[in-house]
């Protein structure tokens, strides 16, 4: 059997009010991006909590984004303000642990920016790939669980 | 003013606070069961004031107790510990008409193990530590070393931003200054970011390999004081209670940064792992991130916002 390309897999948190509206708005406008990447819709993106992301990481996904609303639109005002906060000591200290911190990124998306999803998720797939299958999960001996 | 002095003054102040009513227990330290350890005291009788101690081995941060705590305490705090008060203030943890707060002026904390270290010899065969100024003298087999105070001091007290409280009611002894060895408190940490993400990994496996998921750190910190830890939720399942070192790995990951604006680099997480893996390495990585990020140091003042709920409408986007 041919050796295929890996595919890795990419959960994408997008907030209700701008990334989840931007990521459909790509969607409608058939803009095309890698078919890698999973959605979950949150309320914000300040109810990614470090353990969603690294649960994720520990279940099986090669990357995850973490996509709010820009700095300054939050519906709850100030959500994004502590994702950003929270999300750089979480990659602060993936990285000291030895897990690149390329996996885990924060974007800002609004909802009129379906181009600039588009974008996001295929720049994330092409630097997964670049990254190989994440070791969280595959160091253990690839169980499935 | 020598240890022995403060442990006079302390007795009488604690014993005062009993008798007057002032408070309704006093949390201070006594003598352990093994030498050069000390064990937390928890006691509302004023004639076990007797019991307190004052040394160079009251290594406990005993802020973590605080947290639940009913009526009116008594609370023997060196600096990291007052910070560690404060910070619970911040999160409205305690109250501070609730404390009354015994202040000690730390000029920091002896690690055996090092002494054990320098001088080739197990805590058993060391008859007597003693501190004084910046040396230290040991006596083993009937012959006193002196050793500089730099070279045993724990790792977190090299780095200690406030060796005398703060925020106390009563001082006992004189200030101290900190001795300041920042490079030799980060050592470690910086030996680990020289290293490859591949030999950083490797690393923890080595350490987290060895953690029984004893729950030790946890419990030990005063930062970590939610009712249900995130650890023991069942649904979402955070973590596996699998004796698999990537949980023991994630699960110290996710509570450094619980911690995060909190952890006043005290150093009982470490002190308090019976496997000895090196926990400040995490929090102190993390203490200096949250620093350089956010110019936050924990518990150095008890009027702002906690970092992680605080924010300025102005904060730009990366």
């Amino acid at each position: 059997m041919a050796t295929a390309e890996f595919e890795p897999k990419i959960l994408a948190f997008c907030c209700n009010w701008c990334s989840y509206a931007g990521a459909d708005l790509a969607g409608v406008s058939r803009m095309q991006y890698p078919p890698n990447v999973r959605i979950i819709r949150v309320m914000c993106s300040g109810r990614v909590s470090p353990e969603l992301v690294v649960k994720a990481l520990r279940s099986g996904a090669d990357g995850v984004v973490v996509l709010g609303c820009h700095i300054g639109d939050c519906h709850y005002i100030s959500g994004n303000h502590r994702t950003k906060k929270r999300m750089a000591i979480l990659r602060g200290l993936l990285s000291y642990m030895g897990v690149d911190p390329r996996r885990v990124r924060l974007e800002w998306v609004s909802a009129s920016e379906g181009d600039r999803f588009a974008q996001v998720v295929t720049e994330v797939t092409r630097e997964i790939k670049e990254l190989g299958p994440n070791r969280l999960f595959t160091d253990q001996g690839q169980e499935k669980r | 003013m020598a240890d022995i002095d403060i442990e006079q003054k302390l007795r009488q102040e604690a014993r005062g606070l009993l008798e007057q009513g002032k408070v309704d227990r006093i949390l201070g330290y006594e003598a352990g069961s093994l030498k050069f350890t000390t064990t937390p005291l928890v006691t509302a009788d004023k004639d076990d004031t007797e019991r307190l101690v004052v040394n160079p081995f009251v290594v406990n941060n005993l802020s973590a107790f605080l947290t639940g705590m009913e009526g009116k305490t008594g609370i023997v705090a060196k600096g990291c510990d007052s910070r560690s008060i404060v910070s619970l203030m911040q999160d409205r943890k305690v109250a501070r008409e609730n404390l009354v707060i015994l202040g000690i002026p730390c000029p920091g904390l002896i690690d055996v193990r090092k002494v054990e270290v320098l001088l080739g010899k197990e805590r058993d065969e060391l008859e007597d530590i003693s501190r004084e100024g910046d040396k230290v003298t040991v006596t083993a087999a009937g012959k006193k070393t002196e050793l500089p105070l730099a070279k045993v001091l724990f790792d977190n007290c090299l780095a200690c931003d406030m060796p005398t409280p703060e925020e106390y009611d009563v001082l006992l002894g004189e200030p101290q200054s900190p001795v300041a060895d920042p490079a030799a408190s980060r050592a470690g940490i910086e030996e680990l970011e020289a290293m490859s993400p591949e030999q950083r990994w490797e690393f923890w496996k080595g350490e987290f390999s060895r953690c029984t998921r004893c729950y030790a750190c946890r419990n030990a910190c005063p930062a970590c004081f939610c009712q249900r830890c995130f650890v023991e939720e069942t649904d979402p399942q955070w973590v596996l209670p699998v004796p698999r070192w990537q949980d023991n790995l994630i699960f110290q990951l996710i509570r450094t940064i619980h911690v995060a604006g909190r952890c006043t680099d005290c150093g009982n997480c470490e002190r308090a792992c019976p496997a000895h893996i090196p926990l400040r390495s995490l929090s102190k990585k993390m203490y200096d991130m949250v620093d350089e990020l956010f110019h936050y140091r924990a518990g150095m003042d008890r009027n702002p916002e906690p970092l992680l709920t605080a924010y300025e409408a102005s904060e730009a986007e990366d």
